[in-house]
């Protein structure tokens, strides 16, 4: 990994700002052609670096490891109360709670245990795309289409949508939005394709991260404080590692044969997972600098939306356009499981914050709790 | 930012990028699945519950008092 935080040092500080003479130096290609063309050969000889290092497939190390034959999971609630389609739920670090944002304008804060609506709180638009507790659950941020964040501070007495602040902007629909280790920073991803992290506090613009080339779909925090990385995926197709501090992404990594629609490191830090457009989740490892491992059937045929991973890293959820989520051994390659239980497409699976509970929403207005 | 702008920055990153150490994945599978074997006792997804009570969504049997 030093390697790779190392790297952000030795870019030159004019290229950030769009110098075209310094660019000149540090990119030789003059018109846009020369550059693509440099583009293919350089990803071709990157192809034979990571090909070298090639030396053995997951599925073949993991030969030796005991199926997975215990598995049960049943759903074991059904949140209901959402008027429309569910596009996105977090979980509170109180392993309790969870909030949801739906096409019918609403974020519900839900008691999961009981079933309870805490908090209903209407939005000035539909299609709220993400939503997200802040690490301490004293607050709670949404957007979407209204290409805004507003966050909710979260009191037991009074309608917690008198206490509301819009705290971060893009230039379009606004897809994920994530805390970043504390109820301080906050990183938004865009339909406008870049990302940004936002000051909570003063709603100040402090980092814009440009990269891709097509609507930021998905972002995922590093586990590793230390780390100081995170993830996005795209539209472009591809799936890039940024440095928090510098702005430049560090890694690329390709494979995917259409949008990238969620990404999550695994608990390791030192990989991550990813689901696309293409019926396809995978395994990359950062450290290989290349994908590791693929799940996939020819009978799965839908888009899959989101992903998770379980505590050990050792299972792999992801939600399908098909109504079902499909649990997969990350290690052995093989589907595990399928879970049915909801009635249209599944949009955001996440696992508990202790590993004990996996929820998932759905297009059928419900969010399901599965133990 | 403009297509080239882009375009140069990817040439730029792939250059960096191709010069990065890397792993072989034979180890970092070994990695992968020593840190599983590390966490899977305490993955309740992956080894359940040594007993359902400690389930906090199991549904409660018999009545509820409410």
């Amino acid at each position: 990994m030093s390697a790779i935080v190392d790297e952000p040092s030795r870019i030159s500080p004019l290229t950030q700002n769009g110098d075209l003479h310094s660019l000149h130096h540090a990119a030789n290609g003059d018109t846009i052609e020369e550059l693509t063309k440099e583009v293919e050969v350089l990803k071709k000889k990157l192809e034979e670096e990571r090909a070298k290092f090639n030396d053995v497939a997951l599925n073949v190390v993991a030969q030796k490891l005991d199926p997975i034959t215990s598995f049960q999971l049943k759903s074991r609630r059904s949140l209901k109360g959402h008027q429309s389609k569910v596009l996105a739920l977090d979980w509170s670090c109180d392993k309790r709670h969870i909030a949801s944002s739906s096409q019918d304008g609403k974020l519900v804060i839900w008691d999961a245990f009981s079933t309870n609506k805490e908090h209903v709180v209407t939005m000035p638009t539909t299609w709220v795309m993400t939503c997200a507790y802040a690490p301490t659950g004293s607050c709670v941020t949404c957007g979407g289409l209204d290409n805004k964040i507003t966050l909710y501070k979260l009191s037991t007495d009074e309608d917690i949508s008198k206490q509301k602040r819009v705290i971060a902007s893009h230039t379009n629909y606004i897809s994920c939005n994530q805390f970043v280790f504390s109820d301080q920073q906050l990183l938004t991803g865009s339909g406008d394709s870049t990302l940004k992290l936002w000051d909570v506090e003063t709603g100040q613009l402090m980092q814009t991260f440009q990269g891709h080339q097509a609507d930021v779909m998905c972002l995922d925090i590093s586990p590793s404080e230390a780390g100081n990385i995170f993830l996005s995926g795209s539209a472009d197709h591809v799936a890039l590692v940024w440095d928090i501090r510098s702005g430049q992404y560090v890694q690329i990594f390709d494979g995917h044969e259409s949008d990238v629609n969620s990404v999550k490191f695994h608990p390791s830090g030192d990989a991550f997972a990813s689901g696309s457009d293409d019926a396809t989740c995978r395994l990359f490892d950062l450290r290989a600098d290349r994908q590791v491992g693929i799940y996939k059937k020819d009978s799965i045929l839908f888009a899959c939306n989101s992903v998770d991973l379980s505590l050990s890293g050792r299972l792999l959820f992801a939600g399908y356009n098909d109504y079902c989520i499909n649990v997969w051994d990350t290690l052995k390659s093989v589907r595990v499981s399928i879970l049915y239980a909801h009635e249209n497409r599944v949009t955001s699976v996440q696992v508990s914050p202790d590993g004990a509970a996996l929820a998932s929403a759905s297009w059928d207005s419900t969010i399901k709790v599965w133990a | 930012m403009s297509n080239l702008a882009t375009q140069r920055k990817l040439v730029e990153q792939l250059r960096r990028e191709g010069a990065i150490e890397r792993k072989k994945v034979s180890q970092v599978c070994k990695e992968l699945i020593t840190f599983c074997e590390a966490h899977q006792q305490s993955d309740a997804l992956v080894a359940g519950f040594t007993n359902q009570k400690e389930n906090p969504f199991k549904e409660k049997a018999g009545c509820l008092i409410i």
